[in-house]
């Protein structure tokens, strides 16, 4: 199967046939479905807040990965954490650029890598639960797994922030005066609005290069 | 029946074992996929190893958590349901979010309370699935259109689109980078350890004729920001 859209579609529909079947499977067994009001209030709060956060999750992400890499990362998630990471990493080291078609390949090959690692490493966890649950939740290594996203974001920031100065001045200031009003003036977890924020902030500082770039400030041989 | 008794059954571990492992297998044909089309773009065979060594290295210590989250998940709704979720699409804020929107609909107000029963549990599982998969929907109706768009705007202006991306992807940068900037303490000083060794590790990479090195760059800085954060703890 050459085409990629086909491969995604063909195996995307699969993937929703199977996902649905589980609890279907699960449901008819043990005779237990849902009352029709209650899940029809639990699905319309989960679509309420998921249906946008996806949409705009998706027009920012599918640019930066191709679309052989979406298809893949859209069936196994966590894609600011993982995917995204490991395919812009990869196609760092590659010397190729995203949305080229050499792009779209690392990206994928990345993508399908790092997924499989995951489901091992998952599984491994899945079958090895009770022995790892006190050396995993110990409060020694605690401070590692909460600070993970600083370790890996301050890693990526400093080889692309530096790479493309002049692109992070406005996203990373607007951040910071955004989480400093969530943290100090509202007194609310950041954690919890930080997937609603990538798409705003993806539009402000898409918008600034854009604005820089017209002037002339940014240049093409800063981007290239 | 006791919910939990349910949510291990037998019968769950199966249906869940058949979705991961369909997942596994697409990961296969999209890898090979992938290859395939590398070598007719006649990109080399040195950059395809340094990228499966690089994602691969790089994607072993962010997965841990997830086994975290499984940790957290498997008192309320057994073992194999929260494997399969964390496993595909959903991660962990996402899953235990629609795990109690589906509880709380049912009246329950808290997952894993006692009056947890089979149906809550049931209705749990079917908002978990039905609630989140709307970036696959989106993927299957408008990826092909999506994409020639984006083909199409690189041929009229490949630097615009450059720029676009690049700073889509600043964006999200930004919003990882930026709270522990203003937050201070303990994330604050991991982010700037990890942005030190990667400066540092990235520089010796260069320098030195280490190639290996190079690839692993970013996953020994992030692993050299948690190991601090352990010591700086205790």
């Amino acid at each position: 199967m050459k085409d990629i859209h086909s491969l995604g579609v063909k195996s995307l529909t699969g993937m929703l046939v199977l996902m649905i079947s589980a609890p279907l499977v699960i449901s008819l067994y043990f005779n237990i479905f849902p009352p029709v009001g209650p899940f029809l209030s639990g699905f319309l709060q989960a679509a309420m807040i998921y249906l946008p956060i996806a949409v705009a999750e998706y027009f920012t992400f599918v640019p930066i990965l191709g679309p052989g890499g979406s298809y893949l990362a859209f069936v196994t998630g966590n894609l600011t954490n993982l995917k995204i990471p490991a395919a812009v990493v990869a196609m760092d080291q590659a010397g190729v650029k995203s949305g080229t078609e050499e792009g779209a390949v690392i990206a994928q090959i990345s993508v399908a890598i790092s997924s499989m690692v995951t489901i091992l490493v998952v599984l491994i966890g899945m079958l090895l639960i009770l022995p790892l649950q006190p050396l995993l939740s110990s409060p020694v290594l605690a401070p590692a797994f909460e600070n993970i996203l600083p370790a890996l974001f301050g890693a990526l920031g400093a080889h692309f922030f530096s790479q493309h100065r002049k692109l992070a001045v406005v996203p990373l200031l607007s951040t910071m005066i955004l989480a400093a009003t969530v943290i100090y003036v509202f007194k609310l977890n950041f954690q919890s609005i930080q997937g609603v924020l990538i798409p705003v902030l993806g539009l402000i500082s898409v918008a600034s290069a854009l604005y820089f770039y017209r002037i002339g400030w940014i240049k093409k041989e800063d981007i290239e | 029946m006791n919910p939990l008794t349910l949510a291990n059954a037998g019968i769950v571990y199966i249906v869940c074992a058949v979705v991961v492992l369909y997942v596994f297998i697409l990961c296969i044909i999209y890898l090979r996929h992938g290859l395939q089309r590398a070598k007719e773009l006649g990109i080399s065979r040195e950059t395809i190893r340094s990228t499966i060594r690089s994602s691969a290295g790089f994607s072993i210590a962010p997965s841990i958590p997830i086994i975290l989250a499984l940790m957290a998940m498997m008192g309320v709704l057994g073992i194999p349901f929260p494997w399969m979720r964390l496993s595909i699409i959903g991660s962990f804020q996402y899953e235990l979010m629609t795990a109690n929107i589906g509880a709380s609909a049912m009246g329950v107000s808290q997952l894993g309370s006692s009056q947890m029963t089979p149906q809550v549990l049931s209705n749990a599982f079917w908002v978990m699935t039905l609630g989140i998969p709307w970036g696959m929907l989106l993927a299957i109706f408008t990826m092909r259109k999506f994409s020639t768009g984006l083909d199409k705007a690189r041929k009229k202006d490949a630097t615009k689109l450059t720029l676009i991306i690049t700073a889509l992807y600043f964006g999200m940068l930004s919003v990882f980078v930026g709270p522990p900037l203003v937050q201070g303490g303990l994330p604050l000083y991991t982010l700037l350890v990890s942005a030190a060794m990667f400066l540092l590790l990235n520089a010796l990479a260069k320098k030195s004729k280490i190639g290996w090195l190079s690839d692993y760059v970013f996953t020994f800085s992030m692993l050299g920001g948690m190991v601090f954060s352990v010591l700086f703890s205790l």
